[in-house]
């Protein structure tokens, strides 16, 4: 038996309310935000996204995300550098926090929401039900990677010791905080109803196959 | 057609009108959250909303951290955190960790209170839509828990160089961060809007 969706019954689903109204609307009747059966482009502008996000992660990575001025000497670190440090430094708790979020984070989901595109294009046999958890992860996960913007917003404003010591902001915090955004903006422009849609086709042309 | 919502994993259509208080609903087939009832939501969101402004104001009044070293010392406050980002001539920066972590959050106590007086009271008002619906255009925007973990963060990584003092601000601050992640998880995005549309006058 297909499952019936609202697609199927040619409603469509405000995304801001929740209300089902039928699809020819072209905005909610209660709230009035504008209305699509499915994100509009939702595949071309994801992936623009994520290859803008993977463009700006080079230099935010390349860079120095801040610079420690002790006595007239500037340093520079980066995100990586700023990790290694603190190994260094036995601070392994918070190595690992900023490890996790800076690193791991957000190149986990460039390529989980490239993925996520590339099974939907090829319409992929993968379990839907998993590819819907792990696009709820991403989801969920994106704005904690913006912790490492925080930590040198806060380091600048607090250190500045005079001639002493004092912290500067590198360019890497920009790109960063951009790689950030975009990626935040891109898993929301995919569609996980995309991944079922296509589900529902093969479902149905096997039952087509098996009734010959 | 009442009492139907449409995954927003999935789209399947799932009824949810037998829902009681306490009770909640997931999407049977792909498993997303749909909806949670609770009769007294409002009365939480609220409780909490006030609570988040409260700390809010104590959290923009005190010092937030100080660092002292070789008898020198700085003290800050959360406004300044964005601010020194700011006069390094990095402006983009500055505004964004601005928006993140007092803007948005704020905007949206402010409008949580316009929205959860009137529902929990039973009137209706004009703006109720639009505050209900950039509530919901917001909410991913705001960091205010994400900001908690990178004051800790920092503190660990110059600890070695300095002693750091937290102020008043910050437990202020991470205190309104608990309520407002509460007030905001309250609030049910199907429930609330039709509670909106039940109280429209036809």
């Amino acid at each position: 038996m297909p499952a019936t969706t609202a697609a199927s019954q040619n409603l469509s689903a405000c995304h801001v309310c929740c209300k089902l109204a039928p699809a020819e609307l072209h905005h909610c009747p209660r709230c009035g935000s504008a209305m699509h059966l499915r994100k509009n482009d939702s595949i071309q502008r994801t992936l623009a996204l994520l290859v803008t996000a993977c463009i700006l992660y080079i230099p935010a990575n390349l860079l120095p995300i801040m610079y420690t001025e002790q006595l007239g000497n500037s340093e520079g670190s980066t995100i990586l550098g700023g990790v290694l440090i603190l190994i260094h430094h036995d601070a392994l708790p918070v190595a690992l926090v900023i490890f996790v979020f800076s690193i791991m984070v957000p190149s986990g989901k460039l390529m989980s929401m490239f993925y996520l595109v590339w099974t939907v294009k090829r319409h992929s046999p993968v379990s839907p039900r998993q590819r819907t958890i792990m696009y709820r992860v991403t989801e969920f996960v994106g704005k904690w990677s913006m912790v490492d913007v925080f930590v040198v917003a806060i380091l600048v404003a607090l250190v500045h010791l005079g001639g002493l010591l004092a912290i500067k902001p590198g360019y890497a915090a920009l790109a960063f905080a951009g790689v950030v955004i975009v990626t935040m903006v891109a898993a929301e422009s995919f569609d996980p109803r995309l991944i079922w849609d296509e589900m529902k086709e093969t479902e149905e042309t096997e039952e087509i196959n098996s009734d010959n | 057609m009442t009492g139907e919502i449409a995954c927003h994993g999935c789209d399947l259509l799932v009824n949810v009108a037998a829902l009681k208080d306490g009770e909640s609903a997931s999407c049977p087939r792909c498993g997303s959250f749909l909806t949670r009832v609770r009769d007294d939501a409002y009365s939480r969101v609220l409780a909490y909303a006030i609570a988040g402004v409260i700390l809010l104001i104590f959290a923009n009044s005190f010092p937030f951290l100080s660092f002292a070293a070789s008898g020198l010392e700085s003290v800050i406050t959360l406004r300044q955190t964005p601010g020194a980002i700011w006069d390094y001539d990095m402006p983009g920066v500055a505004i964004l960790v601005a928006a993140f972590i007092i803007i948005i959050p704020a905007a949206i106590l402010t409008m949580l209170l316009l929205l959860c007086v009137p529902l929990q009271k039973g009137y209706y008002r004009p703006w109720l839509v639009t505050t209900a619906k950039w509530i919901f255009l917001a909410q991913n925007w705001a960091m205010v828990e994400v900001f908690i973990i990178g004051v800790i963060v920092s503190l660990v990584k110059i600890a070695a160089m300095a002693t750091v003092v937290l102020g008043i601000s910050f437990w202020a601050y991470a205190g309104f961060t608990i309520c407002f992640t509460l007030a905001l998880a309250n609030l049910d995005r199907y429930q609330c809007w039709e509670r909106i549309e039940a109280l429209e006058p036809t």
